[in-house]
Order: structure tokens, then sequence, then C-alpha cells
């Protein structure tokens, strides 16, 4: 046992001076394992960024809300269909469902094309219209002045809401609320400033306007039958599934569906979007650990055919060291703990990598969140490269340990 | 550290008896030694000579425990070496003998204190004690100067010195030489039968491989091989220290004897 550790020791020595002694090749060879590692590193930081950043949205949304929108299916789509709801859509659900605590219709006007001016100042940005319930349904509560209220909507008055994004675009005071913007040809009186929502996977989440639902489906190019989206809160404790069964039922009769007729709308809950992030995750996850895998397999290769060689090159060197009373066993560790130390060089490398690149891609995407690399990842990438090292580093050490001295002592 | 062996000077440390070594070739065997037996003992000084070809390195190395006998029995220290692992030869290699070959084989990227301190690495050593020691064997053979040198930095005969130091470092009671100077000019080469000469008074069994008579003389017994077989072995009664007798006299009177 003294005289293993004693050879480990002694190989350790020996095997780092003979990678320095090659630093160029012995960074060659472990490109594979630097990839792979961080290939790893790279995409499981990013994924725990990410992750951790769309959790975080996904409860400040409010995990209640449920959004419920036109769905067109690809059968539809290829006749050249688009479903819609429409305003009569939400009314008959405001009218006829139980259990739901607020309701509200957004209407996003692309018609007006998103231009908005301000003295002479213009900039591109999302005009939606909806009404006084939208407040409670989405949580947006105003930093300055106040949010719709039902006789805007009522009376169509040309007021709005901004996002923080648009005052700055426009270079507005900090407090706008009275001044006056102008949505093609319109003009509004801002009448309150939405609390600032951030950035989502670098998104601006600043950057809109909301005016009364009648207001914009009475501007012109603004048509009755204009796409509408229906969100809404359920009471506490309502059963959620039985709310959207009702509407379903009432959405297809109004349609005149038949039984095995699509929805032509769905509904969008905050465990649906997770549900679709998580899935999104695992393909990427799935063709991460396929990269990785391949890059390990090509570095363990890499390493292997190395120690092939370098058994060859110090052949004599070996016939050296046994004539001197080297064992069968202390060659074979330290040759074994040469391509381990080799696969573990290409690991740490790949781990700075890594964790450089996630840094990078942290910088560059915003709402990448924080990027961590968690301890989970960095003791796998460990393991994997130990393992590599020394299934690859086998067959050329047991080699070694296996030359004959005379023959090997003979090699030039 | 001068005391190499505790054993009376006429107990065998070496023993042959019937040692073959046979190669098989395309369409024979091809026996590189035949029947040898061979006895010696504590403190000799023996040379083995012969015509190229006659099996001298194959019958050191098996000396050695580099390599095994096709058949027969060798006897070292009174251990039959055919019976143990290629880990106890190892360790057979470390401790009992000192092997000195005509290419030196030293480590051409390693100071000349790391090459003597190869051997002690196959022991459980620490790194001061093993140095302290590497620098004894290097005093021993007048390189005490030459501790940081690399190899490529030294003479032919510096080469020699430090592969003996290596050799002697584990202080084994039999040193093996395979053709020690014959990379060696004859100034050189004295200096080194010098050497062995000093090694052989301080009580170690030398054995040494030479094509050269000169070397042959310094030696007490003289096994000449042929064919892979002992064609004869005698005492040299005249063999002299090289200090004492020019090499050129010595030559002439074993000849003439
Ligand atoms: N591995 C080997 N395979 C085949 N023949 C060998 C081998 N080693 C040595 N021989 C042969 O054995 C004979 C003796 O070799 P060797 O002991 O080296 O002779 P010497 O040292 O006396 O010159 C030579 O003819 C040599 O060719
Ligand atoms: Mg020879």
């Amino acid at each position: 046992m003294g005289n293993l550790l004693h050879a480990i020791i002694e190989g350790a020595k020996a095997a780092i001076q003979s990678i320095f002694a090659h630093a160029m090749r012995s960074a060659l060879t472990t490109l594979g394992i630097i990839i792979g590692v961080a290939a790893v590193i790279t995409v499981v930081a990013v994924m725990e960024g990410l992750s951790s950043n769309i959790s975080k949205e996904l409860d400040d949304m409010g995990s209640d809300m449920v959004t419920l929108r036109a769905f067109t299916s690809p059968d539809q789509q290829m006749l050249g269909l688009s479903n819609k709801l429409n305003y009569d859509d939400f009314l008959q659900l405001k009218a006829k469902t139980d259990g739901v605590r607020d309701m509200t219709a957004t209407m996003t006007a692309f018609s007006l094309g998103g231009s908005v001016t301000y003295g002479r100042k213009s900039t591109q940005t999302m005009i939606t219209g909806t009404d006084s319930s939208y407040q409670n349904v989405v949580s947006t509560y105003p930093e300055f002045g106040r949010f719709l209220s039902q006789s805007d909507d009522l009376r169509r008055r040309r007021v709005a809401i901004v996002g923080t994004s648009v005052i700055k675009k426009l270079d507005m005071p900090a407090n706008p609320v009275g001044e006056f913007i102008n949505l093609s040809g319109d003009w509004f009186r801002i009448i309150g400033v939405a609390e600032s929502r951030g950035q989502m996977f670098g998104f601006d989440q600043d950057n809109y306007i909301i005016a009364p639902f009648s207001t914009i489906r009475s501007l012109k190019g603004a048509s009755a039958t204009d796409n509408i989206d229906i969100l809404f809160r359920p009471e506490t404790d309502a059963d959620l599934k039985g709310i959207q069964d009702q509407m379903r039922q009432i959405l297809r009769k109004r349609h005149k569906l038949s039984g095995d007729d699509p929805d032509y709308f769905e509904f969008i809950t905050a465990e649906k979007t997770r549900k679709q992030f998580d899935s999104i995750t695992g393909s990427v996850t799935f063709v991460a650990a396929g990269v990785v895998g391949i890059s390990l397999l090509v570095g363990g290769i890499g390493i292997m055919n190395i120690m092939l060689v370098s058994v060859t090159e110090r052949t004599k060197e070996i016939g050296i060291a046994k004539a001197l009373g080297a064992t069968p066993q202390f060659i074979l560790s330290q040759f074994l703990i040469e391509a381990l130390l080799l696969s573990l060089f290409g690991g740490v490398i790949g781990l700075l990598l890594g964790y450089g690149l996630a840094a990078l891609v942290g910088l560059s995407m915003p709402g990448a969140g924080a990027v961590t690399v968690p301890m989970w990842a960095i003791w796998l990438s460990f393991g994997f490269t130990t393992t590599i090292g020394v299934v690859f580093g086998l067959a050329p050490a047991v080699k070694a340990a296996k030359l004959n001295p005379v023959d090997a002592l003979r090699y030039e | 550290m001068s005391e190499p062996t505790n054993k009376a000077s006429n107990e065998p440390v070496i023993s042959l008896s019937n040692i073959t070594k046979h190669y098989p070739m395309a369409d024979e065997t091809f026996y590189a030694l035949q029947n040898v037996n061979l006895t010696i003992n504590a403190n000799e000084y023996v040379a083995i000579t012969g015509p190229s070809g006659s099996g001298k390195s194959t019958l050191m190395n098996i000396l050695g425990c580099l390599d095994p006998a096709s058949s027969g029995e060798y006897r070292l220290d009174d251990q039959n070496v055919a019976s143990h692992s290629e880990a106890y030869l190892a360790t057979l290699r470390n401790q009992a003998v000192g092997f000195i070959f005509q290419s030196f084989n030293l480590l051409p990227r390693a100071s000349v204190l790391t090459n003597v301190m190869q051997p002690l690495v196959y022991r459980l050593m620490s790194g001061s004690s093993r140095k302290k020691m590497a620098l004894e064997a290097l005093d021993r053979v007048g390189l005490s100067d030459k501790v940081n040198s690399l190899p490529n930095q030294l003479s032919g005969g510096q080469r020699q010195r430090v592969a003996i130091a290596r050799a002697l470092v584990t202080n084994p009671a039999i040193i093996l030489g395979d053709e020690p100077t014959g990379n060696l000019d004859s100034k050189t080469t004295l200096e080194i039968m010098a050497l062995f000469d000093q090694l052989h008074a301080q009580g170690h069994t030398i054995i040494l491989v030479t094509h050269e008579q000169e070397i042959a003389d310094h030696c007490h017994r003289v096994v000449r091989l042929v064919d892979g077989q002992i064609e004869s072995d005698r005492l040299n009664q005249r063999a002299k220290p090289s200090q004492e007798t020019p090499p050129q006299d010595q030559t002439k009177q074993v000849m003439h004897g």
C-alpha cells in the first residue's frame, strides 16, 4: 500500500514533467476534453440562469393568470384560415362564466403601426387596448398618475398609460402625466406611467402603451373583428379546470362547433408556459449531452493515441527504469496518472473556458439572468474526465508495464 | 556503506546450472546459451570474454534478472530467480545488482543527480535521503562537481562514471558491466578500470563483459564463451591493479603466460 502511494506520488511528478515537456501537444490532445467540458459548463450555466429567471418572471406575473387566445391548427393554417376571438366572445364569457374574479380583453393595435410621437421625437412601441380590469388581472400598478377607469372605456377617452421605456425613448419628463403623444395622427393624453417590469430574455418589457379598449377599436384602421386576447384570474380556490370547461362550452356553442371539430382557442397558464420552457430546456440539454458525449469520446481517443505514442517514444526510458528496479505496477501507475492528469488538465481548462463563455453569454443577453455554474456540473465534469483518463489511459499504461526490459533497452 | 556483503569470499552469490537461452527462428531454434554452468563467489572479480555474438550479453542479462533463462536454474543469493514474479525481479534488480551498460543508458533530459537518484525512486525513501545517498555515490566516482550537469555536457568517461554511481547508489553486492568501456578511449578506459579495481577492493563482486584483453587482465578470473558455451574458465594469477603496472606490459605478460 505504501509502495503504491509512493508510486503514485512519483508517477505524478514524472507525469507532470512529461506533460509540460510537450505543452503544445498536451493542449492539442486534450482539445476534445476541453470542448466537451466547456460545452457542458456553458450550457448548464446559461440554462440555470434562464430557468431561475423564467421562474422569477412567472412568479412575478402571478402564477394564477390565464390567457385565452385564438388558436389555428396547422391543418386550418394550410387552408389559409386564421381563427380569431372577438369582443362578443369576451362579453359572453364575462357574463356567463362562474368562478372568475377578474377578466379583461386586450387588443394589440397592429393596424396603428406602433408608431408614437412626442414633440419631435418618435419611436416604435406596442399599443394595446384594454379596460380597467387589466390592472387587477396582470397586477400592473401605476408609478405616476392613474390606470384606466371604466369611464375612460365607456367614453372612448383618448388617454394612455405609458411604459417607462417609452418615456426614455421620447425624452419626456420623468413624470409625463398630462403630456400629449400622437399615435398615427390621433392625440392621446398621458394619464399614468406603468411601473417597470424590467427585461425577459433580453427583451424590453417596458416599451408599450395602453389605451382604452373602445378607443382603440374606434380608431381608423382598427376594426371590430380584430383579434383579441382574453386575460382572466380565477377566484381563490376556484376549479380552474371547471372554469376552462365552462368557457370551452360557451365558445364552441357560439361558433357552432360539432363533436370532433378542434377548439379555435387555447388556454395558456403559467404552468403550461413553465412546461413549455422545461421541454425546451430538456431538448437543449439533450443536444448538449450529445455534443459533450462525442467530444469526450474524441478526447478520450486523443488521449489514448498520444499515450501510445508516448509509450513508444519512451520505450528506452521505460527499459532503463525497469533495469533500475521499477516494478510493472510503478510503470503502470506512472502512465495511468499521466493520462489522468492530461484529462483533468483538459477538464480544468474546459471549466474555465466554459465559465468564461457563459459569462459572455450572460453579458450579451441580459435576460439570461445571473450566470452560475452549479457545483454538480463541476463534479460531473471532473467525474467524466477522470473516467475518460483512466479508461483510455489503461491500454497504453498496460502496454508500457508489460514491456520486456531487454527489448526496451535495445530500442533506439 | 563500504561493506556491500557480509558473506565469506568462498560463498557462492551466483550459481548457474544448465542455463540455456534459445530464440525461435524462422525454421530452427537458435541457442544463444547452451548448458552454461557457472558459480561465482562473493567478492570475485570476473571477466566474461568471447567473440561477438558468443552470448556474453545474453548471459549478463540473465545474471542481472533482466531476462529469464529458457531452461536451467539460476540461483542469486541462494534464491531461485525463475520462481519469482516480475515485481519481485524488479526488486532484485533494484537491490541485489547494479547494472552498467556499454551505452551508459542515462536519462538525457535529467541532471546527473537525478539520474543517480533514479534507482532510489523505486524504494520508499524520502527525497532528502535520496539526495544524500546519490551525492555519496557521486563522490565515490569523483563527480561531486558535476551534480547539476546534463549527460550531454559530460565526456564519455564522465557519463560512465555517472552510470557507475547510479549502479552503486543502492549499494548492491554485485556489480555487472556489459562492455562498460566499449565506447571509451584507452585513457578513459584505464580510469574506469581503476574505479572497478577500487570497488572490488571495497568488497563488491564484479562481473565485466569485455572483448578487450587489457580489461580481462584486471580481473582475477576469466570466463571465455564461444557459441553460447563456456570454452574456458581460469584464474588470472597475474592480475594487477592498473596503478601498479602499465597496461602495455600487462598485456604482454598475460599473453606470454
Ligand atoms: N532477442 C533475440 N532474438 C534472436 N536472437 C538473439 C536475440 N538476442 C540475442 N540474439 C542472438 O544471440 C546471440 C548472442 O547474442 P549476445 O548475447 O548479444 O552476444 P554478445 O554479447 O556476446 O555479442 C547473437 O547471435 C544474437 O544475434
Ligand atoms: Mg554484447
